[in-house]
């Protein structure tokens, strides 16, 4: 088990104030189970007392499954049984920060770059979530699809943001410099859509008659989702404007009206995005959904994620309250500055 | 006068005493045994709904003349309304040390209260900010999302789950007493604020709440605060809660973090 700690780290924002609290044996245990394809035979679906489908509780989805396919894999959808040890183990030891050496570099750190965590404060899971080669299904090489022009233009400014930080140089003439995630204003795998992310990677359902809510633990986020057919309103919000109906067992979430970019792989404020919730047996359930952004993207993608029951409760992720490293980052950008205008004086 | 009218008239008077005694004692013990809340499928009091105080607590707890707001430019439209407290007996029983904190709050306001900085805002006051609130129950687990900063709390029904470390929120355990939900909170930090007034407590903070729905469209709120570092008894907060009943009320999103990042991180910005 693993405490809530408040830690600021040089060269990274993020906060983390209460986090993973699940045994790492359960974890291990219930990753193992998961085969959300096929149900068991004596399992029933359970039902709300109204009638829906009852997807409620907390839902855990830690996985190693890449976004993305890796490209050597090609179009190889999906692992052996075989293939999938190997790459959890080959991946497990890529991932895990504390084999990194800084001067050599590794997984997509620069050589001379700097780590911003050790291995403690990641709880990202060490297990795949099936036998898939990426969370991407559509398209089918498992990859985002090309970048627009005006895509490309932000995919670039990012790569070169996120290179700078790995140098140890992160863009800081403001706050408004630095990633929504590292602000506080989302967490970085809430979106909406939720992706797999380092650590806190848990939602919990809720249902009432006529809603759905979708809380997520980082930054305690609730998405509060009508389910009484009204149509989307016009307000603008960081987590969009979520609307929810039932398409037999499964609860679709349709959202527009994102207030900015979110923090997945670069979607837009135009993002238009279907999220599909359906419970699969009595501890999974799967999380697919499809990103329709015209703006970012040449056509729209798909991703499924698997999730496994969690017996832990959601923890408060008090996010911004901590945020010190952010006056640290600012602070640091100006001592660079200021060092740099001495050494130039001194010529 | 006949005798006979002296004893209707004694009867008669003895009757107003009765029935005046009788809506007394209706009118004091409470006004919760008179309605009968709808159910949810569970058979409990459904308390789902967006809700709001109508009120001007988050200024002051306490009784309170209107004044001036901190800010010049603002003038009438952020100054502070005068408001009837919602402490009951309107004494909040501070030990000397505490009482001299409160002050100094009060004086520091705008730079020490948390509310400013958007942090989240504890219980009770995240209940009677100016703010909806939307409450989402089940058998099991009560959701509690505020507007203001976003804040949630989750509150576990007859459970004896504890909580794994201090919060903002607080912990909290509710279980029902005939009508009424009754919620223990603990594990509070020492960093919320009850209200604008500076008033404050510590870690020790053990805040129970009970909610009793009083007609379809409110909420009994009372509110029973107890911390021994602060205060020297336990004191009572009491107050309606009114259900927002326009037509698709929503609770929105109030991120007001990058509405402090000026105020928090401004110092540290790149001169042009």
């Amino acid at each position: 088990m693993r405490d809530g700690i408040v830690v600021s780290v040089a060269g990274a924002a993020l906060v983390i104030a209460a986090v993973f609290l699940m045994p790492v044996g359960a974890a291990e245990q219930a990753q193992s189970k998961a085969k959300p394809t096929s149900a068991p035979d004596n399992w029933t679906l359970p039902r709300t007392a109204d009638g829906q489908p009852d997807l409620q509780g907390v839902w855990d989805y830690r996985t190693i499954t890449p976004l993305e396919r890796p490209a050597e894999l090609g179009t190889k959808e999906f692992f052996t049984a075989d293939e999938a040890k190997k790459f959890e183990s080959d991946e497990n030891q890529r991932q895990n920060r504390d084999l990194i050496d800084p001067e050599v570099g590794g997984l997509n750190y620069p050589p001379g770059g700097v780590i911003p965590y050790n291995e403690f404060w990641y709880d990202r899971g060490d297990k795949l979530g099936s036998q898939r080669t990426s969370l991407i299904v559509d398209p089918p090489d498992g990859r985002l699809p090309p970048w627009t022009p005006e895509g490309q233009k932000f995919a670039d400014l990012r790569a070169v943001s996120a290179r700078d930080d790995q140098l140890g140089h992160p863009h800081a003439n403001s706050w408004e410099d630095r990633p929504l995630q590292e602000r506080c204003l989302v967490g970085l795998n809430a979106g909406p859509p939720m992706t797999p992310g380092a650590y806190n990677n848990n939602f919990q359902l809720v249902q009432t008659p006529g809603y759905v809510v979708i809380l997520n633990e980082m930054v305690h986020s609730a998405r509060i989702v009508p389910m009484d057919g009204r149509p989307h309103g016009s307000i603008r919000q960081w987590k969009g404007d979520s609307r929810g109906h039932w398409e037999g067992n499964t609860l679709v979430v349709d959202t527009t009206n994102f207030k900015r970019e979110t923090n997945v792989a670069g979607t837009s404020a135009n993002t238009h995005l279907v999220e599909r919730f359906t419970r699969t047996g009595p501890d999974t359930l799967l999380y697919e959904f499809t990103v329709d952004d015209p703006v970012m993207w040449t056509r729209p993608w798909k991703a499924v994620v698997p999730t496994l029951k969690s017996e832990e409760p959601i923890y408060e992720y008090a996010c911004h309250e901590g945020n010190y490293a952010m006056r640290s980052i600012l602070a640091g950008a100006r001592a660079s500055e200021k060092a740099e205008a001495g050494k130039k004086g001194l010529k | 006068m006949h005798g006979w009218l002296k004893g209707a008239m004694f009867v008669a008077a003895a009757a107003a005493l009765i029935v005046a005694f009788l809506l007394g004692s209706l009118s004091s013990t409470s006004q919760t045994t008179a309605y009968h809340a709808p159910r949810t499928a569970d058979g409990k009091p459904d308390l789902n709904g967006i809700w709001q105080a109508v009120n001007t607590a988050n200024w002051d707890i306490q009784d309170h003349p209107a004044r001036m707001g901190p800010v010049v430019e603002l003038g009438a439209a952020f100054s502070v309304p005068a408001g009837e407290g919602v402490v009951v007996g309107n004494e909040i029983p501070y030990l000397p040390e505490a009482a001299a904190k409160k002050k100094e709050n009060a004086e520091k306001w705008l730079s020490s209260d948390p509310e400013v900085k958007c942090y989240l805002p504890g219980v009770p006051r995240a209940t009677y900010m100016p703010y909806p609130f939307q409450i989402f129950q089940t058998r099991d687990t009560i959701l509690i999302a505020y507007e203001f900063a976003g804040a949630t709390r989750t509150i576990y029904m007859n459970s004896d789950k504890k909580s794994p470390s201090d919060t903002w929120m607080g912990w909290s355990v509710g279980h029902w007493d005939g009508d009424t939900l009754v919620v223990d909170v603990t594990s509070f930090n020492d960093q919320t604020w009850f209200d604008r007034a500076g008033n404050f407590h510590s870690d020790s903070l053990h805040v129970v709440e009970r909610y009793t729905p009083i007609s379809h469209d409110a909420l009994d709120y009372e509110v029973t605060i107890e911390d021994p570092k602060v205060f020297s008894r336990p004191w009572k907060m009491r107050m309606p809660l009114h259900r927002r009943l326009e037509k698709n009320a929503q609770v929105l999103e109030y991120q007001c973090v990058e509405f402090v990042e000026p105020l928090l991180y401004g110092d540290l910005r790149k001169k042009p």
